[in-house]
């Protein structure tokens, strides 16, 4: 497994005082593409959670899933894919408790609160 | 001084008499009409017995020593009455009070603003304070010593983060570099603004990496690591949430949790604001300069080099 696409050791990661050198800004924004290309893949596929889903975005997505895996490292790949999921879940419960809020506020309204 | 309600009024009063007395000057042919319109409306209307007395006297004294009738001297009575009817308060006064005004209270609002975030500031002070920060070693990007001394004397602002971060820090080094810009163009480079980046990943980011990385976002930005023991102290000593393993094989490839937050210290080294992912840099330099401002105001020591 190479930690960066262009480079198949650790050799090139190492620092010279033993450190590990991080991805820079290029590939970050390298990696960052690749994770866009394939999420749109999965929002076109309706899949959501790319890790469980694993086969089926393999299948649907294959050249994106390959891209955004050699562009990231695999624990970006993995944090990204449950960070959407994450989000997906969030924004869902927002949208839950406006809705429910709404309702309540009609409600509420409906036998004559808040009518002055 | 007055009340507020009582000058408003006598103020309303004065340009309503001045709107009156404007009518006559400009139309010769109206004028007595207007004249003893305004006159009986005064008299109706007036409220102040001191006005009402000196118009009474005036009148017959007018009477008196004039050979020629009343509304002949018509001018120069108008101006008097109006003198008289509407006292000191000319327009020049309104203005002047409306300025007063207006100074008064943006002075308190900023007086206000100013002593909010000094009690904010000094709560982090004293015995029995939560404490945010405290006394640790860690070493710069040279491998020298540096310690919460070195952080003295400058207002710093502190993140904790690790190179192979994947989104956010590099979102938020981003947003330290234009907030680091925009307070030094602020400061006139004064070099009283230390920003700080602490590591989490110890054992992968060396001083090498740290600075090939922090080098992308701001050259400026103090990089400090240390042992896995001194990095774990001062994620302690700032409450950061801390979880990097601690034996990790070479080239293995694992995430850091750590916090999200800068924090703002003042040159006492107490904390003083956190700096969250809901700032922006325009934010976050404005409260990080109000700061500055008001230990400079109160002439605390600074140093600049």
């Amino acid at each position: 497994m190479g930690w960066l696409p262009w480079s198949s050791g650790d050799s090139k990661n190492a620092a010279s005082d033993g450190g590990r050198i991080a991805p820079d800004r290029t590939s970050r924004a390298r990696c960052w593409e690749g994770r866009d290309l394939f999420f749109a893949c999965l929002d076109k596929n309706d899949i959501l959670d790319g890790i469980k889903e694993d086969k089926k975005a393999r299948q649907k997505c294959a050249k994106e899933v390959e891209e955004f895996e050699a562009a990231c490292s695999q624990s970006w790949v993995k944090y990204f894919k449950e960070k959407r999921v994450m989000e997906h879940n969030r924004d869902k419960t927002i949208e839950r408790i406006q809705k429910e809020d709404a309702a309540k506020v009609k409600e509420l309204k409906s036998q004559g609160w808040g009518s002055k | 001084m007055p009340s507020p309600m009582r000058m408003a009024g006598l103020l309303s009063r004065a340009t309503r008499n001045m709107t009156i007395e404007a009518a006559p000057a400009s139309s010769t042919r109206i004028v007595p009409f207007l004249r003893n319109n305004a006159s009986q409306c005064r008299a109706y209307t007036q409220q102040r017995p001191r006005c009402q007395q000196s118009m009474r006297s005036m009148i017959p004294a007018q009477n008196d020593f004039s050979t020629s009738a009343f509304r002949a001297k018509g001018p120069t009575m108008g101006q008097m009455r109006q003198r008289h009817t509407t006292g000191p308060f000319s327009w020049k006064a309104a203005l002047l009070f409306v300025l007063t005004g207006a100074g008064m209270m943006v002075y308190f609002r900023v007086e206000k603003a100013r002593l909010e975030r000094k009690r904010m500031a000094e709560m982090s002070k004293g015995v029995g304070r939560p404490k945010v920060g405290g006394p640790f070693v860690l070493k710069d990007l040279d491998g020298k010593e540096f310690t919460e001394e070195d952080l003295k004397g400058k207002y710093s602002f502190v993140y904790f983060g690790f190179t192979h971060c994947p989104d956010i820090c590099p979102d938020e080094l981003d947003k330290m570099a234009e907030i680091i810009e925009k307070v030094k163009a602020s400061t006139k480079d004064e070099k009283l603004f230390m920003p700080v980046f602490i590591t989490c990943d110890p054992v992968r980011d060396t001083p090498e990496v740290l600075r090939e990385y922090l080098k992308e976002f701001h050259p400026g930005i103090v990089g400090l690591t240390g042992t896995y023991e001194q990095v774990k102290n001062v994620c302690k000593q700032y409450r950061v949430y801390f979880s990097t393993p601690k034996d990790v094989k070479p080239g293995e490839d694992y995430l850091v949790d750590h916090s999200i937050y800068f924090y703002l210290m003042d040159p006492d080294n107490d904390f003083v604001e956190c700096i969250g992912r809901q700032d922006t840099p325009e934010s976050a330099s404005k409260v990080i300069l109000e700061h500055i401002n008001d230990w400079k105001r109160e002439g605390k020591p600074l140093k600049t080099v």
